[in-house]
C-alpha cells in the first residue's frame, strides 16, 4: 500500500473516530451512544489493520463491535428506558469540571508526546517491515508468539474470563430469585408469582416482566 | 500523517473523551461505554508502539498486540459483569442514574 493511501485512510478514519467518540459522550439516548461507539470500534479496527496488526484488527471487530456492543444493545433493549427514566444530565458546573479534567489529561498527554525525545529523534513515519516468511501481525506469527512466550498470561486471562462468566451467572440467578419478592413489595396490586410453577414458565414470566414493569408508571419505585 | 506520533495523539484524545464521559454523564450505560472508549484508546497506543518498535522474527515481536488482546479480554469481562450489575440495579430500583446509587446498602 502506498504511503499516500495510508495517510489518507488514516486521516479519514481518525476523523471519523474523533467525531463518533464526541457524539458517544454527548448523546442523551444510550441507543445513539451505543451505535456511535460501534463506529469508533470499527475505525479502531481499520487503524489496527493499517498498523499491520491483522489478527488484532479482526479480533477488535469480532469481540468489541460484535460481542460487547451486542451485549450493550441487548441490555438497553431489556431495560428499555423511557424518556422519564433517562437521568437528567448534570448542571453546567459538572460539565465544566469534567471538561476541565479531560482537557487537563489531554494537555498532559499531549505535552508528554510532544516533548518525548524518543519520538522526535526517530523518523516520523512507521518503519517498513521486511515481508519475508511469516509476516508481522498475521495469525500464525501472533499465535506462535502468544503460545510460546506468553502462555502464562494467556491462562491467567482465561481464568479471568471464567470469573466473569461465573460472576454474571451468579448475579442473574440472584436477581431471578429476588425479583418476585421485590415486585410483591413494590406493587401491591399485582399478584405474586406462583413459585410452584415449573422453571420454564418462571423464566418466561421473568422475561416479559421487564417491559410491562417499565411501562407502568406506578411501578416507579421510591429509591 | 500516519505516524506513531499521530496515533498517540489520537489515542490521547480518545482517552480524554472517555474521561469526560465518565465524569460528566449520569447514565450508567454511557459511563460503561466511556470506559470501553478509554480501554480502546490504550489499545491503540499499545499497538502503535508495538508496530513502531517491532523487530521482525525476534522474540517479543508482537508484545504490544498481545497486551492489547489481553486488554480486550479484560474489557469483555468488565462489560459482562458491569452490565449484569446494571440489570440487577434496574430490577431492584428502576433507575440508571448514578446519583440515585449513593447508599452503602439496600
Amino acid at each position: 500500500m502506498s504511503p499516500w493511501l495510508q495517510h489518507t485512510i488514516f486521516a479519514v478514519v481518525a476523523a471519523l473516530a474523533v467525531i463518533a467518540a464526541l457524539l458517544v459522550v454527548t448523546r442523551r439516548n444510550p441507543i445513539y451512544s451505543a451505535l456511535f461507539l460501534i463506529i469508533v470500534f470499527g475505525s479502531m479496527s481499520a487503524i489496527f489493520l493499517l498498523l499491520e496488526a491483522d489478527f488484532l484488527g479482526f479480533m477488535q471487530l469480532l469481540v468489541y463491535a460484535g460481542a460487547i456492543m451486542v451485549l450493550y444493545l441487548f441490555v438497553i433493549m431489556l431495560i428499555n428506558p423511557r424518556e422519564g427514566d433517562l437521568p437528567e444530565e448534570g448542571a453546567t458546573s459538572d460539565r465544566v469540571f469534567a471538561g476541565g479534567t479531560a482537557a487537563l489529561v489531554f494537555c498532559l498527554l499531549w505535552f508528554t508526546i510532544h516533548e518525548s525525545k524518543m519520538l522526535t529523534d526517530d523518523p516520523v513515519i512507521f518503519p517498513t517491515l521486511p515481508s519475508l516468511g511469516r509476516s508481522h501481525g498475521s495469525t500464525e506469527a501472533f499465535g506462535l508468539e502468544l503460545f510460546h512466550e506468553h502462555l502464562l498470561v494467556f491462562e491467567l486471562v482465561s481464568v479471568l474470563i471464567l470469573v466473569g462468566i461465573v460472576g454474571a451467572v451468579h448475579l442473574s440467578i440472584r436477581a431471578r430469585k429476588s425479583a418476585p419478592e421485590d415486585s410483591v413489595e413494590l406493587t401491591s396490586d399485582s399478584s405474586p408469582v406462583d413459585r410452584s410453577e415449573d422453571r420454564a414458565e418462571d423464566r418466561a414470566e421473568d422475561i416479559d416482566r421487564a417491559p410491562r414493569g417499565s411501562g407502568n408508571q406506578e411501578d416507579v419505585t421510591r429509591v | 500523517m500516519f505516524s506513531l506520533t499521530s496515533c498517540l495523539y489520537l489515542s490521547a484524545f480518545l482517552f480524554s473523551v472517555g474521561v469526560y464521559g465518565v465524569l460528566a454523564r449520569r447514565n450508567i450505560l454511557v459511563i460503561l461505554m466511556s470506559l470501553e472508549l478509554m480501554l480502546n484508546a490504550v489499545n491503540l497506543a499499545f499497538v502503535a508502539f508495538g508496530r513502531h518498535f517491532a523487530v521482525v522474527d525476534a522474540v517479543g515481536e508482537h508484545r504490544g498486540q498481545i497486551f492489547a488482546l489481553m486488554v480486550i479480554a479484560v474489557a469483555a469481562a468488565e462489560a459482562a459483569i458491569g452490565l449484569s450489575i446494571l440489570l440487577l440495579i434496574w430490577r431492584k430500583w428502576r433507575t440508571i442514574d448514578v446519583r440515585d446509587l449513593c447508599r452503602m446498602s439496600g
